[in-house]
């Protein structure tokens, strides 16, 4: 037994330590998959009681500290890179309290988002942040990247629905910030807003007080094809100022259509389309009224292939290009990098051109699956990491892409947060002020950056 | 992977109007009419306005909220980016001008209602919604279990996403229910008959009017962050001592209108004194815009001052 695992078997029970490298080797990446960092140790307390006794002694052990929900992050967050143990918030699973009157609930940071759907579901309220990983991701590691989601168009992303948080800070002190009115409490600061979002690296996560909507009564899904980017642009255009504010637009690139109609997934998509997929919700009154003029603007923009229901099978249906180009991804390629940044939709055609240039430039297959009514790009990079030269290419066209996302005025991260993946483009976005603000944050929660080190910055380095 | 060199420079916001994705960015001086001057040619509008006579950055810092916060949140996920003049004199820019981000710690939402604290905001950049064309006011009038359970009816059905506000408004003895619709011309017969069927329902009497411009009720002298289930309660209670109170149906957001007079921070202080300890239980607040902020505890003052270190430039 090492000395590290000597010392984590004093601060939780016999049985929730994980040292031996088959165990730890389940811990080594997050869904990234390409970069690999074992941990030194795994803890999985089985409740809050036992994850505050956890970090109260945890200063003490003199190793990075890294939280950990599904591992389901797309940035290289919850992974262990500068080495240390790793804290699985498994075991808090419970949903403490669903206050329907006050359209909130009470929720402990392990709790599955599908699980909370089901649970929330039979009340006539839901939560409406709805990343891809949903079957398997937790709520703790959805308010650490603040993510988002194919409806997040309409709705919003995590930090708009999160009231309150109860964090446990390195000393092991317990702090509420917020709670089910969604105010400071009694602080003169509100301090959850840093929280959210900051990928593990202020404090460990024990419950939530999340915001509710009513359920709506009616979705109708429609989905369309475009034979060019411009007219899939001007359809986009459209639709984001539309009177029937759309849920979802997503939008699924030729090489993901070709993707998908050359599986076993294949639903019949024209060969070089554009896929757009779009859903608008409501009352029954209201919703089936705005049916026919959505449909028009789809054709006007250019689609003759235009398809459309309200039957939750046929939805399905049209879904399925969409979900399961994602899932396919993995099996054409050992290893891919999906980017994250959000650009004004007016420069969307040009952006993508840009990944397409510097991608076949490069030899490396880029496939694009987005939610293009926020402007949140997802460009897939395929590649091996085996084959020598293959990530560089990668890590080039991603630098260039990342400088010209900035150029036209977007961002790095929409919904994944920045992770290790994503620490080096942060000299692009922050200027020398807003560069000591951002670094004020984790001074004052987590100043040795014992907590997730080498993420957000990738020189947040831990010296024990 | 090579280094990126540190900026030297800020990327500070520029005045841009992006009709595309429905952003402008405006001096934090700017009026309703100034942002609807600039919105109205796009067909865009910012709909999150208390009065229209008073800058965009006096109704920020007097609440977090406004009556359309009921469809589209708090000024917090409307407004995308500030350019924010630190202690020091410099600028530096928080947030962004695209509506999704998760790059970096969020200093945006922190800053916003941190009154003069950390700084203030030199310009914003706003999330603007579509104008649909039509704007329609409803009143509900009844007695108060009737109006709640109408307020019960508006929020817990697929309608509640469509209505701009949902508003419970006690003055004096008088008490009643706005909703405040936004819609295109051809859906106004659709929400007339829903306005209808649940005046119907809960039994009280409803009032429609054309209502361009909306009526605005102009800046709050203190403001309660509470759950929605307990605003209207606490909407009734106060108004016996206040001029106005206005509850935000969806948002547990009181906003207490009071006689004005010298000592209105101290009646504002003494009135909430018997709700403090309920509403920091729930995680919730308030402020009044006559009062400086509550001094900060122990434990967060040491916070406060790494902070400070930073808005100072140190």
């Amino acid at each position: 037994m090492s000395l590290l695992s000597f010392h984590l078997q004093r601060l939780l029970p016999r049985g929730r330590v994980l040292d031996s490298p088959a165990q730890l080797a389940g811990y080594a990446s997050d869904a990234l998959g390409y970069k690999s960092y074992r941990p030194d140790a795994v803890v999985i307390p089985a409740d809050a009681e036992e994850l505050v006794g956890f970090m109260k002694g945890a200063r003490q052990l003199g190793v990075p500290v890294i939280l950990r929900g599904a591992g389901t992050s797309l940035s290289g967050g919850p992974v262990a890179a500068q080495g240390g143990v790793i804290v699985h918030t498994s075991g808090l699973k419970g949903i403490r309290e669903i206050n329907v009157e006050g359209f909130w609930c009470e929720v402990e940071c392990g709790v599955g988002l599908n699980d909370l759907d089901a649970a929330l579901k039979p009340h006539g309220v839901f939560y409406p942040p709805d990343p891809s990983s949903g079957p398997v991701c937790t709520l703790g590691g959805n308010v650490a990247s603040n993510a988002g989601g194919a409806h997040c168009f309409r709705y919003g992303v995590t930090s708009n629905y999160v009231l309150g948080v109860e964090v446990v800070l390195l000393d092991g002190s317990v702090h509420r910030f917020g709670g089910p009115a969604g105010g400071r409490g009694p602080w003169r600061e509100d301090w959850k807003r840093f929280m959210i979002g900051s990928e593990g690296t202020l404090g460990a996560f024990t419950r939530f007080w999340l915001r509710l909507l009513p359920l709506p009564e009616k979705v109708w899904t429609f989905r369309a094809t475009y034979p060019d980017l411009r007219s899939i642009e001007a359809a986009i255009h459209a639709l984001v100022a539309h009177s029937s504010y759309p849920a979802a637009i997503e939008l699924l690139d030729p090489r993901g259509v070709a993707m998908v109609e050359s599986s076993q997934m294949a639903v019949g998509l024209p060969k070089g389309s554009f896929m757009l997929l779009m859903e608008i919700d409501g009352p029954a009154a209201l919703v089936d009224a705005r049916v026919e003029p959505v449909a028009e603007l789809l054709r006007k923009a250019g689609s003759r292939d235009v398809v459309f229901s309200d039957e939750d099978a046929i939805r399905q249906k049209l879904w399925k290009a969409r979900k399961a180009a994602g899932g396919l991804l993995g099996q054409l390629s050992p290893d891919y990098v999906v980017q994250d940044a959000v650009i004004p939709k007016r420069a969307l055609a040009e952006v993508l051109q840009l990944v397409y240039d510097e991608a076949d430039a490069a030899g490396i297959r880029a496939v694009n699956i987005f939610h293009a009514g926020d402007g949140n790009l997802h460009p897939n990079f395929l590649f091996d990491s085996r084959v020598p030269g293959e990530l560089e290419k990668v890590e080039l066209i991603s630098e260039r892409l990342m400088r010209r996302v900035i150029e036209v005025g977007g961002t790095l991260s929409g919904e994944h947060g920045i992770g290790n993946d994503k620490a080096a483009y942060m000299p692009l976005v922050f200027g020398p002020d807003s560069m000591r603000l951002q670094w004020a944050v984790p001074a004052a929660f987590n100043p040795t950056h014992q907590l997730n080190p080498l993420k957000v910055f990738g020189n947040r380095c831990f010296t024990a | 992977m090579k280094t990126i060199a540190p900026m030297q420079t800020e990327r500070l916001f520029t005045p841009f109007l992006d009709s595309v994705d429905g952003t402008l960015c405006v001096p934090a001086s700017a009026t309703a009419a100034d942002i609807d001057a600039q919105a109205a040619a796009h067909r865009l509008r910012f709909p999150l306005i208390l009065d229209a006579t008073v800058t965009l950055h006096e109704q920020v810092a007097a609440t977090t909220h406004a009556p359309a916060s009921c469809r589209f949140g708090p000024y917090c996920d409307n407004i995308l980016g500030i350019n924010w003049r630190l202690p020091s004199g410099r600028i530096a820019r928080v947030g962004e001008r695209v509506v999704k981000t998760t790059t970096g710690y969020d200093w945006l939402r922190f800053l916003l209602h941190s009154g003069r604290r950390f700084g203030e905001p030199v310009d914003y950049v706003l999330r603007l919604r579509p104008d649909c064309g039509y704007h329609l006011e409803a009143r509900f009038d009844g007695e108060i279990a009737a109006l709640r359970n109408c307020v019960h009816r508006l929020l817990h059905s697929g309608w509640m996403h469509w209505w701009d506000a949902v508003d419970f408004i006690a003055e004096g003895a008088s008490v009643w229910v706005r909703v405040a619709i936004h819609c295109p011309p051809g859906e106004a017969r659709i929400f007339d008959a829903q306005l209808t069927c649940n005046a119907s329902e809960s039994q009280v009497r409803l009032t429609l009017q054309d209502s361009r411009p909306p009526s605005f009720d102009g800046l709050p002298d203190m403001v309660i962050k509470t759950t929605p289930d307990r605003a209207i309660g606490l909407a009734g209670e106060l108004a016996r001592e206040a001029v106005r109170c206005v509850a935000l149906c969806y948002n547990g957001v009181v906003h207490v209108y009071l006689r004005a007079g010298e000592d209105i921070g101290e009646r504002a202080h003494a009135l909430m004194q018997p709700h403090l300890g309920e509403l920091h239980a729930l995680g919730g607040d308030w402020h009044s815009r006559w009062l400086s902020a509550t001094p900060p505890t122990v434990t967060e003052s040491q916070w406060i001052e790494t902070l400070e270190l930073a808005v100072h430039g140190s």
